[in-house]
């Protein structure tokens, strides 16, 4: 009821002047999320609807999204947001559900592994809760099933099955019928995530061929290799898809285009950050913080927001990967080169992204 | 200003970054919780004063609804608006409680209060001549100014000034002083001038236009009511504000002696240059915590809430270093900021002999 306010213009407007916020419709949070935290505005809030194990190390969250969230397509990725310890922590994570099953019961999954030391998946295993409240941005990424059919090769690794998952899902109930092949590494049998569905679909799914690899239960450990390519027949005209840790994809990137597959066949999705070989002598140099009228140096082995976090500034962050845009600020002058592309700016005013951006020569931001 | 040395300094700073330290290792949830019950608070008032104002042909329900607006806009400007925009609040990464995109419940723009308050104010506190917060460039409140017949009148300026705060507030960067001494053009403030238009005609429209005309057979009432909680506001955040640096033994800085300051003596100046008042946890709450103006001064972007819980740390270290800690109840600052205000706006020779206590050397 409340998010008409974001709708219509006109009482958008109204309310900027009355509340003094751009988004007006939050400014009554503090009291609605009292009555129903689903109410919320800020953000568009998830219910936490069910929680079950995938594996030891690894837990499927079933969330029921607010009625404004938008929807997805199989593939994509969501930000997440959660307060942990009075900070609001954001992170990526990768729908592991087909769109089917949100059009149906309004429920989508996330797949989380627990990664060592790492703080949000970790408290999402020990303290979340059927029934908590969690904040969810729209879906994005251009990780898109083929369309239209054509043969598939999807090489995951880990936890990075989840997108898959929700791309496998989609494609079976859609009268897929061209094949698809999923070469799956895990490290044992008994890692491997949503082992019930993949084998449910190898039944139901005529087009579908299951290899799961288990990478470490061989005295050598046993990854990706040519070998293991050979036995998906008519590799070459396949559309490929890779998705896990980085290794993995690094390897299969190299087997794959040594057989002549391009690289706009190729589609990535990644966990971490990769880093650009990145030139580090051109690097670096003088930052100066408009706003906090600050001057710090930089040697080019650091990002604009841990450069800023050193300088005890905190701007606005998310993911820190270069995915959620939560730390898009404006650089007034200066070039700066994108961690992830190795791509350099321009050098004028424009809105870059902090938690990729290294400088390159003297830059400054308004912050 | 006391003297100090560099070692002694030194050492000065050492002991207040632990304090700073201790504070910013324990940050988490207990400040959370806090911030966001002031918030709810402050919605709970505004919409509370909102929804009773129309019945306030009711004296007590006007009563009640115009204290309520009033209140609320005095913890959104003073303990929510003012500390968020210092910073106090953003290792929360609450994009609503963010320091560079906050924009309060006042005429001042957050972008312009960022700039006069947070970087002038704080960085060149109580520095006649860089410091504009100091008499707002409108009162003579130290020797620093030559005395001139016009001074005289100025307690009636500053009754103005406190009536209309909130503009006051909104166009100290015009600084019209300058402006009337030619050393800067409007033409270089018409940026500003545009930006103090839009949100002040914005202020004026929601509470003196739009709220009033929606409950039209009552509008006189609603607009009285609407007037009246500004004017609560504007009284005592301009009250508090000047308990904060005017009292009695506040302190005032030459440009010389803070030429290449180190951090030690910033710490050394925004101790002596500030004051405190004592009062119940609900005056603190309403003054923003600027009660504890000397802590705000040290460690303006710690959570304010905090304030109270590191004075007696804050006290140990000012004894420690011989630096007289400026404290005393609410009636005693406030009587002593009164007194300078007038004192000042007297010839000198009259006000030494009737205020010794605002007497100065240099002047006799």
């Amino acid at each position: 009821m409340i998010s008409v306010l974001e709708k219509s213009p006109t009482l958008h407007w109204l309310g900027r002047q009355l509340f003094n916020r751009d988004d007006p419709a939050a400014f009554f949070d503090p009291l609605l999320e009292r009555i129903n935290p689903m109410w919320v505005q800020q953000y568009i809030p998830a219910r936490v609807s069910a929680i079950y194990n995938e594996t030891a190390d690894t837990k499927t969250f079933v969330l029921a999204p607010a009625k404004r969230w938008q929807g997805f397509e199989a593939g994509q990725h969501v930000n997440i947001g959660i307060d942990i310890d009075g900070i609001r922590r954001n992170r990526t994570f990768s729908l592991s559900s087909s769109p089917i099953q949100w059009r149906t019961d309004g429920t989508v999954t996330l797949t989380i592994k627990r990664l060592p030391g790492g703080l949000v998946t970790n408290w999402m295993h020990d303290h979340l809760e059927t029934g908590a409240v969690i904040g969810l941005g729209e879906a994005f990424g251009d990780f898109h099933v083929p369309e239209p059919q054509e043969p598939a090769l999807y090489i995951a690794g880990g936890s990075g099955i989840t997108p898959v998952l929700s791309q496998l899902e989609t494609m079976a109930a859609s009268d897929y019928r061209a094949p698809v092949t999923l070469l799956y590494f895990v490290r044992t049998q008994a890692d491997v995530i949503a082992a019930e569905k993949l084998h449910a679909l190898t039944g139901r799914w005529p087009a579908f061929t299951l290899k799961v690899y288990a990478t470490s239960e061989t005295e050598t450990p046993q990854f990706l290799s040519d070998q293991h390519l050979d036995e998906v027949p008519g590799l070459s005209a396949r559309r490929c898809y890779l998705c896990g840790p980085k290794g993995l994809m690094d390897l299969a990137n190299d087997l794959l285009y040594r057989r002549g597959i391009t690289d706009d066949r190729i589609h990535s999705t990644f966990f971490s950050a990769p880093a650009a070989n990145l030139d580090t002598d051109t690097l670096g140099g003088a930052v100066h913080f408009e706003r906090s009228n600050l001057d710090v140096s930089s040697e080019g082995d650091a990002v604009l927001l841990e450069i800023a976090e050193a300088a005890k500034l905190s701007p606005r962050y998310g993911c820190r990967m270069g995915i959620c845009h939560q730390c898009s600020c404006r650089k007034t002058s200066g070039t700066v080169v994108n961690r992830l592309t190795g791509k350099a700016s321009g050098p004028g005013e424009e809105t870059i992204q902090l938690c990729v951006s290294v400088p390159s020569g003297p830059v400054s931001i308004d912050i | 200003m006391k003297t100090m040395t560099e070692t002694q300094l030194k050492e000065l700073e050492q002991d207040l970054d632990t304090i700073r330290d201790q504070v910013i290792a324990d940050l988490g949830e207990r400040d959370a919780r806090y911030i966001r019950r002031i918030v709810r608070l402050h919605r709970s008032l505004e919409v509370g004063g909102r929804v009773l104002m129309p019945f306030g042909f009711i004296p007590p329900v006007f009563v009640a609804a115009t204290a309520a607006l009033g209140i609320s806009k005095i913890i959104e400007n003073m303990e929510i608006g003012h500390n968020v925009m210092h910073g106090q609040y953003d290792w929360m990464n609450d994009p609503s409680l963010h320091s560079q995109t906050y924009e309060w419940d006042t005429v001042c723009t957050g972008d312009s209060w960022r700039r006069t308050h947070n970087y002038e104010h704080h960085t060149y506190t109580n520095i006649i001549g860089k410091d504009r917060d100091y008499g707002y460039a409108l009162l003579r409140l130290s020797d620093d100014d030559k005395w001139k017949p016009a001074h005289s009148l100025q307690f009636i300026n500053y009754i103005l000034l406190s009536v209309l705060f909130q503009w006051g507030v909104g166009l100290h960067e015009l600084e019209s002083e300058r402006i009337r001494r030619r050393e800067i053009s409007v033409k270089e403030k018409i940026p500003f001038l545009k930006d103090f238009f839009r949100k002040g005609g914005r202020q004026a429209f929601k509470d003196y236009v739009f709220f009033p005309l929606i409950t039209f057979p009552v509008a006189p009432v609603v607009l009285a009511g609407n007037i009246g909680a500004n004017l609560i506001r504007n009284l005592w955040s301009s009250t508090v504000i000047f308990c904060g640096h005017f009292t009695q033994d506040a302190e005032t800085f030459t440009e010389e002696e803070c030429e290449g300051e180190s951090k030690g003596h910033w710490y050394l100046r925004q101790l002596t240059g500030s004051s405190n008042f004592t009062g119940s946890k609900w005056v603190h709450v309403l003054s923003g915590h600027l009660s504890y103006q000397v802590e705000h001064h040290i460690f303006p972007d710690l959570p304010a809430h905090r304030y109270p819980e590191i004075s007696e740390q804050v006290q140990a270290v000012c004894r420690k270093h011989g630096i007289p800690y400026n404290t005393g109840t609410f009636a005693k600052q406030y009587s002593t900021v009164l007194k300078r205000i007038f004192g000042y706006s007297l010839p000198d020779r009259m006000r030494n002999r009737l205020l010794p206590e605002f007497s100065s050397a240099g002047v006799q």
